[in-house]
């Protein structure tokens, strides 16, 4: 254990030092902004109209300001821009120990690779929680200070484990990132599946296979895609389990075996 | 006998390419061990192999008697080193940097790191962060990393890139001092052949995967090439003369060369026969091959 807490102080420091930890708050932080703007609108549309905040034609109006909307508006995003940024650090965090050139410095040492791996994926964890429960108590903060009507503890309680659960599903999707980024020994290959996947499970939602694709889980979970959500089952969360599975073997076996060059 | 580093047979190849074919190292404990070669004979590829940082095609290797690998096993608590270039958090300062190695290694006492700061002389740099430092520098980091835990062994794959000649001479006494005083075994890869030369117990050339000589480096004196060059004001009827006397004078870079013994053992004769031609010389000296002469003879990169 000595040598895990050992690579995770190493772990959070390089995260602490990093710009990575200011920008992925900022752009997850675009969502209870934006669901925030969009209560603010539906709150008075023809204000918003007369001052140009929105164009005759807008669909916004079809919502209305009241905090299910809200909390639904932001459980959908974090289920939807969660996978992309998630990824994102992911990738960082595997990724830049290659774009650094740094990972040979990790090999040859008393500390375990299986401990490196796991401090690395404990990282994460934490990162991944702490912006959700941040995106989520500023989003509480938003809606309360506008004042939009319909709120309750019960339906602010229900959606925080929505989106819980949601950031669970997530996380138990990057070990295939951080193979990815180990495999491809950077950045590039996560993301450009992480992106792939997205638009897969966006397309496999919309024709009624969302609940089989793991990709596709969190966003059934997270609302997103309302009309299959009712799909969702044991077999939907097995499938995301199977992939975690798969995932971490693969980055664990990587770290392990694989000839390092770099 | 327990050496510090000893494969067998190791080799590696990538597809058809042999990196490493068949090298058999046997370095003693105490010794600085120079591995030489061009670039690509497979002096990086034996080091990582070394660290077990990448699994041989074929054949072992034993570190400080422990066998390395699978699965990144070996006496790393006892190893240091520096791989190709070294490598640093750019964000992270020098001391930062540091800190995680220490933590990583295991060491308890936490001035280790402040004292290898020291050592290294980058005392005034500890606060700044190493995607500031020089070239320089940054191999001195790179360098600080590998001593932090006072290893038995370092494995150092071209320690003296990008320093100034100060810092040259400073790594060369640094590395000498640890043997003599510490017993510490260095094994090292080196293009600045100088430095071989001075530094080096023995020496080992690799080229094209395959270790084609291993010397001592008083044997590198035996057996290092002679010849006898001649300068004269007339070039062309000296080696007439010589020739006339059955020696084989080549004319090169303003200067008569003469390989043979019988010319190497007895300069004086040769400047009798000069004399009595009417060409007496001008310089007259016994020179040797040095290491770089050595090297590029042996991998057949200068004839």
């Amino acid at each position: 254990m000595k040598t895990f807490f050992a690579a995770l102080w190493a772990e959070i420091l390089k995260a602490r030092r990093s710009k990575m930890l200011l920008g992925t708050a900022v752009g997850f932080m675009i969502l209870p902004l934006a669901g925030g703007l969009f209560m603010l609108i539906l709150k008075d549309p023809a204000q918003a109209r007369e001052l140009g905040i929105i164009n005759a034609k807008a669909q916004i109006t079809a919502m209305t300001a009241d905090w299910p909307s809200f909390l639904g508006m932001m459980a959908m995003g974090i289920g939807g821009l969660g996978e992309i940024l998630f990824a994102f650090i992911t990738a960082w965090v595997f990724g830049r120990e290659f774009s650094d050139r740094t990972v040979k410095e990790w090999l040859a040492l008393p500390t375990p690779r299986a401990a490196v791996v796991s401090a690395k994926f404990v990282v994460i964890t934490i990162w991944t929680l702490a912006l959700t429960l941040l995106v989520f108590l500023v989003g509480l903060g938003i809606g309360s200070m506008i004042g939009i009507p319909g709120g309750s503890f019960v339906l602010a309680w229900n959606t925080f484990w929505t989106v819980m659960l949601t950031v669970l599903l997530i996380n138990m999707l990057m070990p295939v990132a951080a193979f990815l980024a180990s495999l491809g020994r950077g950045y590039l290959l996560p993301l450009a599946w992480t992106i792939l996947a997205l638009g897969l499970a966006n397309l496999v939602s919309i024709l009624g296979w969302g609940d089989w694709f793991p990709w596709g889980v969190p966003v059934l979970v997270s609302g997103m895609v309302k009309p299959n959500a009712d799909h969702l089952g044991l077999h939907s969360y097995l499938m995301v389990l199977l992939t975690c599975v798969v995932g971490l073997a693969g980055t664990f076996m990587w770290w392990r075996s694989a000839d390092q060059t770099r | 006998m327990n050496y510090a580093i000893e494969t067998n047979g190791l080799s590696k190849s990538y597809g058809p390419v042999h990196a490493v074919n068949s090298v058999d190292l046997r370095v003693k404990p105490g010794e600085i061990y120079a591995f030489i070669g061009l670039n690509g004979a497979g002096k990086t590829t034996t080091i990582r192999a070394l660290l077990g940082m990448i699994r041989p095609s074929a054949g072992s290797v034993k570190v400080l008697g422990q066998t390395v690998g699978p699965y990144g096993r070996g006496p790393w608590q006892r190893v240091g080193h520096l791989v190709e270039s070294p490598a640093a958090y750019p964000e992270l300062t020098v001391r930062e940097n540091l800190e995680i190695a220490r933590r990583l290694h295991g060491i308890v006492d936490k001035e280790a790191s402040s004292r290898v700061i020291e050592r290294m002389t980058l005392a005034s740099y500890a606060d700044r962060k190493a995607g500031t430092l020089s070239t320089g520098n940054f191999q001195r980091l790179g360098l600080a990393r590998a001593l932090l835990h006072e290893p038995e062994l370092l494995i150092l794959d071209e320690p003296a890139n990008g320093l100034d000649p100060a810092g040259v001479v400073e790594i060369r006494e640094l590395l000498v001092g640890l043997t003599c005083e510490k017993g510490v075994t260095v094994f090292m890869s080196s293009h600045i052949l100088t430095e071989v030369d001075r530094l080096a117990t023995r020496i080992g050339i690799i080229h094209q995967g395959r270790l084609i000589e291993e010397l001592e480096a008083t044997q590198l004196e035996e057996i290092r090439a002679q010849r006898l060059e001649v300068k004269a004001c007339d070039l062309e009827a000296a080696q007439s003369a010589l020739a006339r006397a059955g020696f084989a004078a080549k004319i090169g870079e303003g200067r008569i060369t003469l390989n043979e013994a019988s010319a190497i053992e007895a300069p004086d004769k040769i400047a009798a026969i000069l004399v009595q031609a009417g060409t007496p010389p001008t310089r007259l000296a016994v020179e040797q091959e040095n290491l770089e002469d050595h090297f590029l003879r042996l991998t057949g990169e200068k004839l």
